[in-house]
């Protein structure tokens, strides 16, 4: 009550509630969305999405949100719009925007975004040809998440100019708890299954999170994902796999809405088990048990061939592998106890053998 | 965080219940008082519970939340209930108490989130195209230009001789300042300024304007209007567009009366050629920012302004106490002087010390060694803000500067005074270890001594409801 030193006013300043930038990673996969159509279909996914990005927009006047599609075959901005899209679109959008955004019922910031958001959706599908959807049948998770990243990392600098005019940019990353800065994370609404094949640049852009401090949240509709649960494992985010995916709004609500500073005081819901398999360089294929190279550390799920690793080109020593294991006689050993004596002395003996 | 958000906050804690009840029927009020007048993790509460069907136990709640922070927790749920947005039932024996949100304030931001419904409490814009000349350019200049002639009519009774040529503020106003006791006229030819009128004067822009607007609605009742209708419109104005023309048309009665009044602040502006259409000014769309996003703000609002009265930072302080301030504005000298012993005036800067007789004037003047501190950070010079970047984000100011104005202010200061309840002659120990506990957690404990069996409180209500239930078991 009393202090005399000036260390709560200190204090004081750090507490200030500091703005968030929520970037979302929108899993627009064709064929899992259609799996999921029966108990949540995509549009009303969208709805509670919007309800849940103004929500977030609504806790802080400073707070960011973005919004990154990842389509069968691209990652694309679906808020903010990117700047190159062409005129053309702009002109055809302006058509329809005026009667919606001066409506009086809505908070014009809201309108705006949903606006965009949906404009920008539509766009992606009525873009999506078919054999664009019949040749994969997976997203682009890795080029999602690296746009989110990099947007993020605009944003961070963007922000420290205007606000402390000249933060170097390097200080905020290595800073131990920027809590000053802004509080960026990333939520990806995944629905597809297995990303095997997107294995190393998903971890690359995992350890580039855990580095910049930005949690990656998961919550998984449908499917499930290795990688993403080892993602928001080290990244220390949250991994949610919905039983009933009907209640979405409700879980995005209580769990993610959180940022940072919140979660400090929440019990925040993770996974107990995080599965930590690995997938192989040479066939994509998850592994539990595999072949490290000893210099480069990459994963193989069987001896690569003539023993050169496939990343960094070293020979590599394969031993005795593949060998029989040799039987050993035990005869001699067997004689030398006895001549040890009673055999009291406790330090050179092996792991007792049954029938011995 | 701010002094504007405190100041505010204890004046809307004091409105009876009804008054919110009706207060929340307006998504945009709702969406305003829960962006500005909570605390972090009230926010999390209040939409974590948003779209749940039933009351929440309260034990669930704890459950949820870490277990080393209780406090805060416990901090936030009595606000809520303070501000009547959550209903907590009263602890009885076999029922387990449930929170859920009050009725009006959860559909209301429902409807704030959603879009939707026929409140019409985000401004309606007026599609009237005669206004292309108003530009953010100038409106900013017409904010400024009303404001600082009201600062400038506070400041200019200190008798610093800077009476300016800009005209002063309108007459309703000066009324307001005297029967808010900001300045008064009494004594000398020119009137004075009040202690009141000091701290007014050190507030960030954003906490003079509320300080101003509440000051305003006190008097509201004797004007005949609505305190609610009052509010809300202030609220709603928190939530337009800058730079964009709204209709006057679906106001209420006392909210087309409010309007001129507003003029007169410069927190809107209404072109002379059309009547039934205005434009808010920042110091109006900025009214339910934060404190972090208003810093953003301030900053655009003085770079849209070449004349460099009103720089963002001008002021460097060193470690000896001394200060310079690069500003040419009597407005900025004038307020400078009320605490700093200045020296040597250049053409682009004064200089000057803070010396103990500059402060102890200053306090006695009712100026709080907290005011003057936070009005030095609020303008330091970038360069300031720089070397505390460069260290890791420490304090913007000298730390021994911070300390001795702090001192300064303890030296006169033997006693300090806070209203609230002394408890005492419990039963047992039990009981007095019990509740000493309660109150400590929950934030209210102010002192207490153990072998007298005695606390003081600063707040009774949360510990009442503990005592009772206490006493149940």
């Amino acid at each position: 009550m009393n202090a005399v030193d000036g260390s709560d006013h200190y204090e004081a300043a750090v507490e200030g509630p500091s703005p968030s930038l929520l970037v979302i990673v929108l899993d627009t996969n064709p064929h899992a969305w259609a799996l999921l159509a029966p108990t949540l279909p995509l549009s009303k996914a969208i709805a509670n999405i919007l309800v849940f990005i103004n929500a977030h927009l609504a806790v802080n006047n400073a707070n960011q949100v973005a919004v990154v599609a990842s389509h069968s075959h691209r990652a694309v901005w679906l808020y903010p719009r990117p700047p190159s899209s062409s005129s053309s679109e702009d002109v055809e959008m302006t058509n329809d925007q005026p009667p919606k955004l001066d409506d009086a019922n809505k908070y014009r910031p809201f309108a705006l975004i949903e606006n965009s958001l949906l404009a920008s959706l539509r766009d992606l599908i009525s873009t999506t040809a078919e054999k664009d959807v019949a040749t994969t049948s997976t997203t682009q998770m890795a080029g999602a998440l690296t746009l989110a990243l990099s947007y993020i990392n605009k944003a961070t600098v963007l922000y420290s100019d205007t606000t402390s005019s000249s933060k170097p940019a390097t200080n905020a990353i290595d800073a131990p708890e920027n809590t000053t800065g802004l509080q960026s994370r990333i939520l990806v609404v995944s629905v597809s299954g297995d990303l095997a094949h997107q294995y190393i640049p998903i971890m690359n852009t995992t350890f580039a999170a855990q580095r910049l401090r930005i949690p990656i949240d998961i919550l998984k509709l449908a499917g499930d994902t290795v990688f993403l649960q080892q993602a928001s494992d080290t990244t220390k985010g949250i991994y949610m796999h919905l039983r009933s995916p009907q209640g979405l709004l409700q879980y995005l609500m209580m769990a993610f809405l959180p940022d940072q500073m919140a979660r400090k005081h929440l019990v925040a819901p993770t996974q107990e088990v995080v599965d930590f398999r690995a997938a192989c360089f040479c066939h994509r294929k998850v592994v539990d048990v595999g072949f490290v190279c000893s210099i480069c550390l990459s994963i193989f799920c069987s001896p690569p061939e003539g023993a050169i690793c496939l990343t960094c080109s070293t020979h590599l020593a394969l031993g005795d592998y593949g060998a029989k294991p040799a039987v050993v006689p035990r005869k001699k050993k067997k004689k030398r106890r006895v001549n040890g004596g009673g055999g009291d002395t406790p330090s050179a003996r092996g792991t007792p053998v049954p029938g011995e | 965080m701010s002094v504007s958000s405190l100041a505010s906050f204890e004046y809307l804690e004091g409105l009876p219940g009804t008054t919110f009840r009706r207060l929340y029927l307006q998504p945009s009020t709702t969406l305003a008082i829960f962006r500005r007048m909570l605390p972090h993790l009230a926010k999390t509460f209040v939409m974590a519970m948003l779209y749940m069907t039933k009351p929440i136990p309260l034990t669930d709640l704890d459950l949820w939340v870490h277990p080393s922070s209780k406090r805060q927790p416990t901090e936030a749920l009595s606000l809520l209930s303070r501000l009547h947005i959550v209903h907590i039932t009263a602890r009885t024996r076999d029922e387990p108490q449930v929170v859920s949100l009050t009725k009006a304030f959860g559909s209301s931001l429902r409807l704030a989130l959603t879009g939707g419904g026929d409140h019409q409490s985000f401004g309606v814009p007026s599609n009237d195209s005669t206004t292309a000349d108003v530009d953010l350019n100038f409106l900013d200049d017409y904010a400024q230009m009303q404001w600082e002639g009201i600062l400038h009519f506070v400041v200019s009774s200190v008798g610093e001789g800077m009476r300016q040529n800009t005209q002063g503020p309108t007459p309703a106003v000066k009324q307001l300042l005297e029967s808010g006791n900001l300045v008064t006229r009494a004594r000398h030819s020119g009137g004075g300024i009040t202690q009141a009128g000091f701290s007014f004067l050190l507030q960030e822009a954003n906490a003079q304007v509320w300080t101003l607007l509440l000051l305003w609605i006190k008097n509201a009742k004797q004007m005949e209007m609505d305190s609610v209708d009052v509010l809300s419109f202030l609220f709603m104005l928190g939530s337009l567009e800058l730079g964009r023309a709204y209709s006057t048309t679906t106001l209420t009665d006392s909210q087309k009366q409010m309007i001129t009044y507003l003029v007169d602040f410069g927190l809107v502006y209404i072109p002379p050629s059309s009547k039934n259409q205005f434009f808010p000014t920042r110091l109006a769309t900025t009214l339910t920012s934060d404190a972090t996003a208003l810093r953003s703000v301030a900053a655009g609002f003085d770079a849209a302004h070449t004349n460099a009265a009103a720089q963002k930072g001008f002021i460097i302080i060193e470690t000896n106490y001394r200060l310079y301030a690069y500003t040419t504005s009597p407005l900025q000298i004038a307020v400078l002087s009320l605490f700093t012993k200045l020296t040597t005036r250049y053409p682009n800067m004064v200089s000057g010390r803070i010396t103990r007789e500059s402060i102890y004037r200053a306090i006695s003047h009712g100026i709080t060694s907290d005011q003057v501190i936070s009005y030095l950070s609020t303008h330091a010079h970038p360069q300031l803000l720089k070397a505390s970047a460069a260290h890791g984000g420490g304090p913007v100011l000298p730390p021994t500067v911070v300390d001795q104005i702090r001192l300064w202010q303890i030296e006169n200061e033997r006693m300090k005074a806070t209203s609230g309840f002394l408890f005492k002659e419990f039963e047992n120990q039990q009981e007095y270890d019990g509740c000493a506990k309660y109150a400590d957690e929950v934030g209210v404990l102010v002192w207490k001594s153990d072998p007298k069996r005695m606390f003081f409180v600063s707040r009774v209500e949360q510990l009442k409801d503990y005592i009772k239930s206490r006493k149940m078991k």
